[in-house]
């Protein structure tokens, strides 16, 4: 007692201390790594000559341009498969979620690490192995399957919809699953105890659970409409034009056209507004706080041998096709020497990545890029979803939900290209705040387009926390920290380390921003496998993706069991569940 | 009242922590501006020998570099997006065309050629002006096909467009792929203009043409058996050999000569410029071009070089001179954005 006196005194002085200049600075850093950025290159679109990109100081004629022909086409394509994948995430990750939390399902404990895994893995590889099963002469073909049909098919609308789909899986599933976590077994005894049938005891948790398919649903059309990783080959190769690809192109095009580029940048900043201003909409006023200490662990439903046989074996087939063709595409990548001419296997490509010299410091590089940021992404995402979350309205929280927002739907070449007109202008040098391709700006730019989704995975479990968790232990004389860390960490532990994780994956194999802000000399995994890849050396760059991805892979293996052997079995306990 | 307490006690911690970092940044480079002796030469490259030539460089030279290795694409729109505050010291890429624009742009130094003897290919690609230096050729539009499926190559572009090779013609994407843009202003230069390049373009995109974004998964879908034809450089055709025995190179009369280069900021420190002059003098050095010959001996390695002295690596063919033709870099360089533009709306779509 008398040992821990002084340290709480501190404690207590640096929660005094800290608030004072806190809040002001959060804002301060979200204008200026946000929203400063973003508006920036929005501003190209109408202002060009301010960034010395035209000779118009004010025109329509980008937006204008947005508007009309293949820019229009390649807009309306991505919002409506958008849409439709969105659905496709919540259809498919809802039932996997409540059959891996809630029943006895056999291999219930795989279903959490192969949606990491098909997390983890870039988007473009699943397209890729989709491409190599069904293409003209591909492996179905050669394998005597003469369809035609399943060509047309998946290259095509359809299976770009289904590809962004399944990507919107993981997403349905983290966020559902968090929120499953915290919906104790109470609201269900409640149900049953006045006489509801197991369905009508479900119409009672959906709307409980009303905040998590709300985000689902949102991160899953902004996933969507900003992936490039589908928009550039399986669409692309089944000429289906979506927005990311047609903004790419204006960007990648010499001489680039950036305000061409930021005039599609608002169309998809305003497409990506409507589902998230109608999430904010059917969740104003309402509560959804489950979340508290008293929340009773949750009992699985018992299935019978018949029902255990056909879920496990469904979400097996559907893990099969998630997993499953990536896999090919990946393993058909690095482990064929002859640019897949035949079938024979070698390890030529392994052996060649690992005879070059320094092959392994990007990856290193990567993992600290990953974990500084997905450490400061967490910690700022949780304050982001407290604040969204909360239940009275303000100007301030309907700016952050709209800096948000904005930043979510530029693609990540886009924010690269803002962070350049932003830090990059000659007053920056003549203040000597020289950012622009130093690691801290990367850096910081990987936090910054980290941050909106993970303030949506977030808020869905913050938004379930009563003020009570902490008011207890306030009332037992525990300061603002300490009530924080022993009254709401406990119950949001899991939920913070799903988000951290997410952000880690996401950011150890980023491209688009690394190409642009990566710090010469320097280079993070991404460019290294981009570099091989450009090459000509096909074979070693998938080598090495596969590689970079068995790394990351490792990485959530090790924080998960981390989690599992360190966090006090309380931490475990909430969220969790019994065998019924 | 509480909660926002809280929340701002963790935003200021985190908050302070990131301006903490950035400051480090900021008096970091102050202080590095104020050194003497050589400042860190930022070079902009998309070649596979770049990181082996810029060490070597270093070492031979005492000048520290800081390599910025990408593809051609990211590297324009990266000087394109800065060019009111470049930091680049020095440009090497692919392709004159791009160097021409950078150029008419007033973006490249001037009047600057190393001391070097030139051979008969080094002389017909170095630029009036000399706002960049010749590396090395290579040739935008050689012939990759699958031997095991086309016993006889094609002997004319024409052919092409011709039944046989309906659907089974491949060739990369110019917003994607820096040296295809070359490959196009050729044929269109041999055709008399852009109107009988898109005339041609337009009847392969008729007979199925297949793009694919960069000269690795072209040559993927040629073993592949998705196509018979790959229309890509011709160091990614003859390094492709190495890989996969089936694969053939041809050359279709003309091809253009697409050369690789370095150009050199305008509006650098003189003190940068006079580093990427070294630079440009140790690259066409006989050190410098054996670097650049042994670091990426089955890709951007398999050039022809430009100075008197230096031999091709033998496994390159003889430069077919009797079907070679250069294009104004000059001409064809300002209507990059438009061509390009055209071809992604009428053949890639």
């Amino acid at each position: 007692m008398t040992v821990l006196a002084p340290v709480r005194r501190q404690a207590a002085r640096s929660s005094r201390v800290l608030p004072a200049f806190g809040m002001p600075l959060f804002w301060i850093l979200l204008a200026a790594f946000i929203l400063v950025p973003c508006a920036c290159f929005l501003l190209l679109a109408v202002s060009p000559r301010l960034f010395d990109q035209g000779s118009q100081w004010f025109t329509l004629t980008y937006l204008q341009q947005s508007l009309t022909g293949a820019t229009a086409v390649a807009i309306t394509n991505s919002l409506w498969v958008s849409a439709a994948a969105a659905v496709v995430g919540v259809a498919f990750g809802f039932p996997v979620a409540w059959l891996a939390a809630r029943t006895t399902m056999p291999g219930r404990h795989l279903v959490g690490g192969g949606m990491w895994l098909a997390l983890l893995l870039p988007s473009w590889l699943p397209s890729l192995g989709w491409e190599r099963l069904v293409q003209p002469d591909g492996v179905m073909y050669r394998a005597g399957l003469d369809w035609p049909w399943m060509t047309h098919l998946i290259m095509g609308p359809f299976g770009v919809t289904l590809l962004l789909g399944l990507r919107c899986v993981p997403f349905s599933y983290l966020a559902i699953s968090a929120a499953l976590g915290g919906l104790g077994q109470e609201f269900e005894d409640a149900a049953r105890t006045h006489g509801a049938s197991r369905t009508q005891a479900l119409r009672l948790i959906i709307p409980i659970l009303a905040p998590a398919i709300m985000s689902a649903l949102a991160i899953g059309f902004a996933e969507s409409i900003s992936d490039f990783g589908v928009a550039s080959t399986l669409a692309y190769n089944s000429n289906f034009s979506l927005a990311t690809y047609q903004l790419y192109a204006a960007i990648g095009n010499f001489p680039p056209s950036f305000p061409l580029a930021a005039g599609m940048a608002w169309l998809l900043v305003a497409a990506v507004a409507i589902p998230l201003a109608l999430q904010a909409r059917a969740l104003r006023g309402r509560s959804y706080e489950v979340l508290s200490g008293r929340t009773r662990q949750a009992v699985r439903r018992h299935l019978r041998p018949a029902g255990a046989t056909v879920t496990s074996a469904s979400t097996a087939l559907f893990f099969g096709v998630m997993l499953g063709v990536p896999a090919f595409g990946a393993v058909s990548g690095s482990l064929l020497g002859d640019y897949g001419s035949s079938f024979t296997l070698t390890l030529a490509n392994y052996r060649a990545l690992f005879a070059q010299p320094d092959m392994l410091a990007p990856l290193e590089r990567s993992g600290v890029y990953a974990l500084i940021a997905a450490s400061v992404t967490v910690v700022i995402g949780f304050t982001a979803a407290r604040l969204l979350s909360a239940k009275r309205r303000t100007a301030a929280t309907g700016t952050l939900d709209f800096l948000l927002l904005a930043s979510v739907a530029l693609p990540s070449v886009v924010f690269g290209a803002g962070y350049i007109f932003a830090y990059n202008l000659p007053i920056m040098s003549t203040l000597h705040i020289d950012l622009y391709q130093t690691v801290q700006l990367l850096v910081i730019a990987y936090i910054a387009s980290s941050l909106p989704t993970n303030a949506r995975v977030l808020s869905g479990s913050v938004s379930q926390l009563q003020p009570s968790l902490k008011d207890a232990a306030r009332a037992h004389g525990a300061g603002e920290i300490v009530a924080w860390a022993r009254g709401v960490l406990p119950v949001v532990s899991r939920p913070i380390l799903m988000a951290w994780l997410y952000t880690f994956c996401g950011v150890f194999l980023e491209l688009p921003l690394s190409q642009l802000l990566y710090a010469p000399s320097e280079p993070p995994a991404s460019i290294a496998i981009e570099d091989n890849l450009s090459n000509y050396h096909f074979g070693v760059g998938m080598a090495q993706s596969v590689f970079a991805v068995a790394i990351a892979f490792a990485a959530v293996g090790v924080a998960l069991g981390a989690y599992r052997l360190l966090a006090p079995a309380g931490w475990r306990r909430i969220g969790g569940t019994i065998r019924g | 009242m509480n909660r926002t307490r809280l929340l701002a006690g963790l935003a200021g911690v985190v908050t302070a922590s990131v301006l903490a970092v950035t400051g480090c940044s900021a008096s970091s480079s102050t202080a590095a501006s104020s050194k003497s002796g050589p400042v860190p030469l930022v070079v902009y490259s998309a070649q596979g020998y770049d990181k082996a030539e810029t060490q070597a460089f270093t070492k031979a030279t005492g000048i520290p570099v800081k390599l910025d290795d990408n593809s051609t694409g990211p590297l324009l729109t990266q000087i394109e997006a800065s060019k009111n505050n470049p930091d680049w010291g020095l440009l090497w890429v692919d392709g004159d065309t791009a160097f021409a624009g950078l150029d008419s742009a007033g973006m490249l130094l001037k009047g600057f050629e190393p001391s070097v003897s030139w051979n008969s290919l080094g002389s017909g690609v170095v630029p009036k002006d000399k706002s960049y230096v010749p590396t090395g050729v290579t040739l935008a539009g050689a012939i990759a096909y699958n031997k095991s499926k086309l016993k006889t190559p094609p002997s004319s572009w024409q052919q092409l467009t011709g039944p046989q090779f309906k659907g089974k013609v491949g060739m990369d994407d110019p917003s994607q792929s820096g040296p295809t843009f070359p490959l196009i202003a050729g044929v269109m230069n041999n055709l008399g203009g852009v109107s009988g390049g898109e005339s041609y373009f337009s009847k392969l995109k008729s007979n199925g043409l297949v793009i694919h974004p960069t000269n690795g998964p072209t040559l993927q879908a040629l073993t592949s058996g998705q196509i018979n034809v790959a229309l890509v450089q011709s160091s990614a055709a003859v390094g492709a050999i190495s890989t996969s025995k089936q694969i053939g190179v041809e050359y279709l009369k003309p091809v253009t000569e697409l050369p690789s280069a370095i150009g050199i900021n305008a509006h650098a420190p003189a003190q940068v410029q006079a580093e990427a002059k070294k630079f440009a003098s140790y690259v066409l050095s006989p050190a410098g071009q054996k670097v650049m010959q042994s670091g990426d001996p089955t890709g951007d390695s398999l050039y022809y070089p430009v100075v008197s002295g230096t031999k091709p690596l033998k496994a390159l063919p003889p430069l077919p001179t009797s079907v070679t033709q250069t294009i104004d870099p000059y001409k064809w360089g300002t209507q990059e954005g438009t061509v390009n533009n055209w071809f992604d709306s009428h053949v890639v779509r």
